[in-house]
């Protein structure tokens, strides 16, 4: 279907999906959200375990990031803009944030490579501070972005800040998995029982996410419900998020035996993998509030 | 002075006569619509009955749409009228997102009504309004009400069901009818302070 009828069928619809975000070209701020979330996620991790590969791997995945975000936009010539409104908008503050992690990680990281002698002096000292505000700011306003879209009741839950947060620090356990794997350097102590924390805690707020939105009375959250449980976004569900970013990764770490880096690699992968289905599930699963005459108006 | 709208669904006829004068006075790409009717069946047999209920900005007093909009290309403009600043629009599409009624357009590409034989004279003439990568929607016809008209879609109701006003004064018709007949506005649970009333049908 054209983008003309798709757009007439869709104002017909009773519950209207948004397309913008995650569909055609929306689906690079999905992209551009995922990997600037990783990237927040593992600099984190990077930084927990003193692992420079992967502070280098959390910048590059954000410079990515940033792309992403600015091929999506309508007028990436005007972004500069973004940062003007702060104050109320959480998609300004993760512009400012996403600076700010690019400048001061920019700084730190050239002079922890290029010149390890200066890596504890003030200039890297800044660099590392700037970019700790801006790890902060990345990992959390993503899921408010979410939360303040009134628009999507699916979306509209205060569970979702937590989820991106929680996703954040699986994509940075999954990178540093990665990156020892291919560096063979050992997995930090307690990174995989770590994985299994934090997926345990992305799988409680998923679980109470959909569980709140199919029982808390807003027909569209539970229309949204529906479509990635058992509608169109099912096979993206349980293929992507569910096998793949789950079942996968969780098999691999239960075989038998020492887990060779290959297998940790694809633990990372798989799991990293997983959150962005889950993530485009759940953008591509917003359906607009329906406009009605409330119930008791219907007669003056 | 707060600009506001009220819209007499006991009057309302969906003959979708200030849908089509919107288009007429905005020029708008197609499947764009400011302005809109929604049709809808309730009730069952032997009782069933249509509901109409036309759709627009609503001008809200606290529009999540500004509050999320990074570069402050939405904004408030005179008499509380929430518009868009094309110029500075970066087409993120955040406001489209936090809108609670769905007024927002995103405008990806040029599109025209005839297809491959191009624009008409009067979709070129319109067409440089908007811009493309950008969002638009309802501005109440501010370049009308400047003139000392009222907005398009209310000139043109054929059933005289909207009328436009100043929602401070208690005394305009539209703070009148709307305490009188007791307007209500959609989703007053989104917290957004519509300008936009109905009147029960
Ligand atoms: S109706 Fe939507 S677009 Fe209009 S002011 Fe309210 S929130 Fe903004
Ligand atoms: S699309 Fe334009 S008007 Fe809407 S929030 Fe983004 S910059 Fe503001």
């Amino acid at each position: 279907m054209n983008r003309y009828d798709q757009l007439i069928a869709d104002l017909r619809s009773d519950y209207r999906p948004q397309r913008e975000w995650g569909e055609g070209r929306g689906v690079l701020m999905v992209i551009g959200h995922f990997l600037v979330g990783i990237a927040g996620g593992t600099w984190l991790m990077a930084s927990l375990y003193g692992v420079t590969a992967g502070l280098a791997v959390a910048y590059v995945l954000a410079a990515l990031g940033a792309l992403a975000h600015l091929a999506f936009l309508g007028r990436p010539e005007r972004a500069f803009g973004m940062m003007r409104h702060f104050r109320t908008s959480w998609i300004s503050r993760g512009f400012v944030g996403l600076a700010l992690f690019l400048i001061g990680g920019g700084v730190y990281l050239a002079v922890t490579l290029f010149a390890p002698e200066g890596a504890t002096g003030l200039v890297a000292r800044i660099g590392q501070v700037i970019a700790a505000v801006g790890t902060v700011v990345i990992i959390g306003y993503m899921g408010f972005c979410y939360t303040a879209s009134k628009a999507i009741p699916f979306w509209h839950s205060p569970l979702h800040p937590a989820l991106y947060i929680a996703f954040a620090f699986r994509g940075g356990i999954a990178a540093l998995l990665v990156i020892g794997a291919v560096t063979g350097a050992a997995a930090g102590a307690g990174l995989l029982e770590m994985w299994i924390g934090v997926t345990a805690a992305v799988a409680l707020f998923f679980a109470l996410e959909i569980h709140g939105a199919w029982s808390g009375g807003n027909v569209a959250a539970r229309w949204s419900v529906r479509d990635i449980l058992a509608g169109r976004l099912a096979l993206l569900f349980y293929g992507g998020t569910l096998a793949l970013g789950l079942i996968v990764p969780l098999a691999l770490l239960l075989a038998p035996g020492v887990h060779s880096p290959v297998a940790m690699a694809l633990v990372g992968l798989a799991s990293a993998a997983g959150d962005f289905f889950m993530k485009l599930s759940t953008v591509r699963a917003g359906v607009y509030l329906p406009l009605v005459i409330p119930a008791r108006r219907q007669r003056a | 002075m707060r600009l506001g709208m009220v819209i007499d669904l006991k009057r309302c006829m969906a003959c979708y006569g200030c849908q089509m004068s919107c288009k007429a006075e905005h020029g708008t790409p197609p499947g764009v619509f400011f302005a809109r009717v929604l049709k809808r069946e309730e009730g069952h047999y032997p009782t069933p009955r249509m509901l109409f209920l036309p759709v627009l900005c609503n001008h809200c007093s606290d529009a999540p749409c500004v509050s999320a909009c990074p570069t402050g290309a939405s904004h408030y403009a005179e008499h509380g009228i929430v518009d868009i600043d094309h110029d500075k629009c970066v087409g993120c599409r955040a406001c489209m997102m936090a809108c609670p009624y769905g007024n927002r357009y995103f405008h990806d590409e040029r599109r025209y009504y005839f297809g491959d034989a191009g624009p008409t004279p009067y979709e070129q003439a319109c067409s440089d309004r908007y811009p493309e990568g950008v969002v638009m929607k309802c501005n109440f016809c501010r370049h009308r009400l400047a003139e000392g008209k009222d907005p398009a879609c209310v000139e043109n109701c054929a059933a005289k069901a909207r009328t436009i006003g100043d929602l401070d004064d208690p005394k305009s018709t539209v703070s009148r009818l709307i305490k009188e007949r007791g307007g209500f506005t959609l989703h007053p649970e989104a917290g957004t302070g519509p300008n936009v009333y109905y009147l029960a049908p």
